[in-house]
């Protein structure tokens, strides 16, 4: 059938086409372009990146260094009164003398490497015990399925020991020292991602793009690798944003059980905290200053995981 | 048969795989291409906690032979739970058959194994019924039709898209679109994009699951046009299952229906749908609603009762016979034979209807 | 005055128009139909009367906002999705999310009233006892952790003030009179104890247990096999000739239409592009958009293997209507003056929106 040409036509078609092309690009940007649109997501992308440059920059930009001591009639150790904050020294001196600002400045460095360093070996290690576990289970035949009912409740009773047990007897087992909290931490956080992992992959094996995939003679190791694995990591990585929250709580408490990095060169927001429990009567902005630096990091990480969990929740993909 | 895949290397000049049939008009009575003979498979029902054990099995496809013409397209309807899907799954091996054969050009399809198996899968291929959910969201346009080829070793990656513009025009799509991502399509271009996936190897078979029923009515016909295009195009042979009798009729030479497993008839396209000898494909025939007030008004309709019985625990004898208006107690006794009640006309009913 | 007078509806989610302005009227005893393909506005509408969607941000009666007809293709469909979401929090009782809110406008005239005028207490009043309405998925649309029985029992409770045995006993005898076999035991079992085909008259046993002066079905039995949608459309053609029950039954087949409606109203991109009495329509099918849909469908006396005549393009295709028809970009027949403003409404018994109508007949 011949069609007749009408110019107005397509330019009416061409603006309905560029408007709607608006919305479109590929399901990470489209994501993208919904986060920065809500509030949580800005509030903690803001609290993120602040603490992030803060522990980038720490040394550069603290006032002090956070191992001098300035002692003199203002610091009466025997009687448990410091100065508070004040001109020179704004969140004032702690009990040996240093200046509080810079110790949090510096402190968040290692706070955020304790975080970060912790979630990564739950991450990878549990990615790999939950990953074998799902392709196992998905393609070994019989017997994979073994190896996964084996993998599983292993995962099942690592997880039934309370989280700070585990990395307690992991620290107890490699002394107190920054790396046996890291992986301390991090110990605790791999049966997590092993399940959740494992589930993403399991949902995604049962779709029709991987019966699709078999169907076009697509070797196993490949379905797994290039269709099941890239999409069964998003909700892992908003669940890698969570658990940094909590890896950074939880480091704060073994290193406030004493089991973190007794070096008081590189102070770090448990140990600070620990340290100022026995001053928490005559000078309890001692505590408060890195209890607050944790619960605010902490939130951060948790406002933007959620903002991300909501933002790649695909039940909400088409509402736009 | 022509060159199998195997025979293909990368290096030479002949890179697509020389799968088409010489003469593609076919006649409708040609040689068999897909051969099923008794194929069954049966999912155990598992219980228990600690040990696991069968209690029993749903019997998803209980038997079911059929043959299909090569450059001929076989319909197989039925309702939901019927097993068709099963069925379709199970010819393609995505599903382990319990029992029976299928052949496919003379090869067993269900002797092979592994590797093997892997490389005979460009031969046949599916189309989906979720055109969105068939394809992966993070990949685009070129790496959802180069990998069937990349993972049997056809081509460099310059002959891979060349092929995959000629398959994308093939099924009426720009090569604009290579760069773009399935849920950047509408609903009836993702199913072209499906469909020139699954071209992409030359298959001789395509089984086409439910093609049409996820689209708009506008786009099916569409869709069911570009189906019957590519047939004398590239040579194939279609299973197409369905639940509609229209796109079934519309699209086959041949019709199968099943119920609860089984197959309960089969004829060619035009004698099932003028003289339906079961009286579940009576049924089935009466309820389709048609697009005419006129015939509607005067439509006799055939009234089923009740639901589709279990699987697991079908019917003894007949196994219709429980919704059959016409049962009789020789139904629940005794199972009706698969007979040919006219020349090219199978049916499974005790009686001549 | 027909018993439901729908004026002039406007849905909007956000900046994305799914209803576009659509007037049709619902008599007395009749079947009408709403029929188009996906994202035209069908379900919208039919949730606009009974005042089932989220409310939007601009209020009830803000004034819509410019209709960005091109938006249709994708939000169309997502806000239809959204709109699924009400109708779970139907059995639930309320609780619905704000996110993705509708600015409704217009009018919809029951029995003299105006329903998107009441508030949402009036409405809920209403809602059950004049008009009711059946979904397109049953299992999502009954509660899975209460009995049936409580299910339809709750409705009688509320609207008609029966309590205990005698709500029992009239439960039962709504469901035998859905043909549910073996009512009075059926009523301890729960909706997964069910077929899909028992739970879809469940849910019309529920829906006229107030014997309704308005039944809306909407896409009633798009997920059921077609020896039970035969069933399931026997059963609602009794109701409302028995009942004398209005039926709006929204639909995306013409074949349901064909055997169940009087009148009918094509959607098209948000709007009704034709309109008449069933048999009219189907003779004389005016609108292109009309007739490509016939064209489209396979029938079973139709020669094997002809081609169909397809619609090209997709519903992604469009125009805002007030530039013009929303579907010439698809129309085979389109010319200059398709693009001249919007298509004006033509004639009253068989009114269609195609204003070449008349040089292509």
């Amino acid at each position: 059938m011949t069609t007749a040409r009408i110019e107005k036509l397509d330019r009416l078609i061409e603006a309905s086409v560029s408007a709607r092309e608006a919305q479109t690009g590929s399901l990470l940007r489209q994501s993208f372009r919904r986060l920065k649109r809500s509030p949580m997501a800005v509030t903690g992308a803001v609290i993120v990146g602040l603490f992030v440059v803060v522990a980038v920059l720490g040394p550069v930009i603290a006032p002090y260094d956070p191992t001098a001591q300035t002692w003199g009639k203002e610091v009466f150790l025997n009687r448990n009164i410091f100065p508070g904050p004040r001109a020179e020294n704004w969140f004032g001196l702690d009990h040996l003398g240093r200046d509080m600002f810079s110790r949090m400045i510096v402190g968040a460095r290692q706070t955020l490497l304790v975080g970060v360093v912790a979630t990564l070996i739950g991450f990878v290690a549990g990615a790999v015990i939950g990953g074998v576990a799902a392709a196992a289970g998905t393609f070994g035949g019989r017997w994979g399925e073994r190896v996964e009912a084996v993998i599983m409740r292993a995962v099942d009773v690592a997880l039934a020991i309370p989280m700070l047990l585990l990395a307690l007897s992991v620290a107890a087992l490699l002394g107190p020292s920054l790396s046996t909290v890291m992986i301390a931490v991090g110990v605790a956080q791999i049966p997590i991602f092993a399940r959740l992992l494992r589930g993403s992959m399991l949902a995604q094996a049962h779709s029709d793009y991987v019966l699709a995939a078999v169907s076009l003679g697509v070797p196993k190791g490949r379905i797994v690798v290039s269709h099941i694995l890239p999409n069964s990591l998003g909700p892992v990585i908003v669940q890698a944003t969570l658990v940094l929250a909590t890896a950074i709580i939880e480091a704060a408490a073994l290193s406030y059980l004493g089991l973190g990095n007794p070096d008081p060169g590189s102070p770090e927001w448990g140990t600070m905290l620990a340290d100022a429990q026995r001053f928490l009567s005559g000078a309890p902005q001692l505590a408060i200053y890195p209890a607050v630096g944790i619960i605010v990091t902490a939130l951060g990480f948790t406002l933007l995981g959620e903002a991300m969990r909501e933002s790649l929740d695909p039940r909400l993909r088409r509402q736009e | 048969m022509s060159t199998e895949p195997e025979d293909v290397t990368p290096q030479g000049d002949a890179v697509i795989p020389a799968q088409r049939v010489e003469e593609p008009d076919l006649p409708a009575a040609g040689p068999a291409l897909l051969e099923v003979e008794d194929l069954k498979v049966h999912f155990p029902i598992r219980r228990g906690v600690v040990v696991e054990r069968t209690v029993g099995h749903v019997r998803a496809v209980d038997g079911v032979s059929l043959s299909v013409t090569q450059g001929g397209t076989y319909g197989l309807v039925g309702e939901s739970g019927c097993g068709k899907t099963t069925f379709g799954r199970a010819v393609l091996r995505l599903e382990e058959p319990t029992a029976g054969r299928v052949t496919l050009g003379g090869d067993d399809v269900t002797a092979l194994k592994g590797e093997r198996l892997r490389r005979f899968r460009s031969r046949m291929q599916m189309v989906f019924q979720d055109p969105l959910g068939s394809l992966n969201p993070r990949h685009n346009v070129d790496m959802l039709l180069a990998e069937p080829l990349k993972v049997h070793g056809v081509g460099s990656k310059e002959e891979r898209r060349r092929l995959a513009v000629e398959t994308l025009d093939a099924v009426g799509l720009p090569k604009t679109v290579l760069e773009r991502f399935p849920h950047e399509f509408s609903g009836g271009q993702r199913q072209r994009l499906g469909i020139a996936r699954a071209l992409m190897l030359r298959p001789d078979l395509i089984v086409c699951d439910e093609p049409v029923s996820a689209l708009d009515v506008s786009i099916q016909a569409q869709v069911m046009n570009l189906l019957d295009e590519i047939q004398g195009e590239f040579g194939l042979t279609y299973l197409v299952i369905a639940h509609d009798l229209a796109v079934v009729r519309h699209l086959s030479d041949r019709v199968g229906v099943m119920y609860l497993g089984r197959l309960v008839e089969e004829a060619d396209s035009e004698t099932i749908y003028e003289h339906p000898r079961h009286p579940y494909t009576k049924a089935l025939l009466s309820a389709v609603p048609q697009p005419d007030p006129e015939k509607e008004a005067a439509r006799e309709r055939i009234i089923l009762k009740g639901d589709l019985p279990s699987p697991a625990n079908p019917p003894s004898g007949c196994r219709f016979r429980t919704r059959c208006p016409w049962a009789q107690d020789v139904c629940a006794e005794q199972e009706p034979e698969w007979r040919e009640a006219a020349p090219g006309h199978k049916v499974a009913c005790h009686f001549d209807l | 005055m027909a018993l439901l007078e729908v004026e002039d509806l406007r849905v909007a989610f956000g900046n994305a128009t799914a209803v576009d302005g659509v007037s049709f009227s619902v008599e007395e005893g009749r079947i009408v139909g709403l029929v188009g393909e996906s994202g035209c506005g069908k379900s919208v509408t039919s949730l606009a009367v009974m005042g089932l969607l989220p409310k939007g941000r601009g209020g009830r009666r803000a004034k819509a906002p410019e209709p960005v007809q091109a938006a249709a293709a994708e939000p169309a469909p997502g806000a239809v999705k959204a709109a699924a979401a009400a109708p779970q929090a139907v059995p639930a009782g309320g609780g619905r999310r704000s996110r993705g809110g509708a600015d409704v406008s217009g009018r919809a005239v029951f029995d003299g009233t105006d329903l998107l005028a009441l508030t949402p207490a009036a409405m809920r009043r209403r809602r059950g006892k004049d008009l009711a309405m059946v979904f397109q998925d049953p299992l999502s649309s009954l509660n899975p952790v209460v009995p049936i029985g409580r299910q339809i029992t709750e409705v009688l409770e509320r609207h008609r003030g029966l309590k205990g045995a005698k709500a029992n006993q009239e439960a039962a005898s709504l469901l035998d009179r859905v043909g549910i076999p073996d009512p009075v035991r059926r009523l301890k079992e729960y909706p997964h104890q069910l077929s899909g085909g028992m739970r879809q008259r469940v849910l019309i046993a529920i829906a006229v247990a107030c014997a309704p002066r308005l039944l809306i079905a909407d896409e009633p039995t798009t997920a059921l096999d077609v020896t039970i949608q035969a069933q399931i459309l026997e059963l609602l053609k009794d109701l409302v000739e028995d009942e004398g029950t209005a039926l709006l039954m929204i639909t995306h087949d013409l074949g349901v239409v064909a055997g169940m409606c009087d009148e009918v109203n094509v959607l098209y991109s948000g709007r009704v592009v034709e309109s008449a009495p069933v048999r009219e329509l189907f003779a004389r099918p005016t609108h292109p958009y009309t007739v490509g849909l016939l064209g489209s469908i396979p029938k079973l006396d139709l020669p094997i293997h002809e081609p169909l005549t397809p619609i090209r393009g997709s519903i992604a295709d469009v125009i805002r209507w007030k530039d013009g028809c929303a579907f010439a970009p698809r129309c085979d027949r389109v010319a200059e003056a398709c693009v001249d403003g919007e298509p004006p409404l033509i004639g009253s018994a068989h009114a269609h929106r195609c204003v070449r109508a008349e040089e292509v007949a």
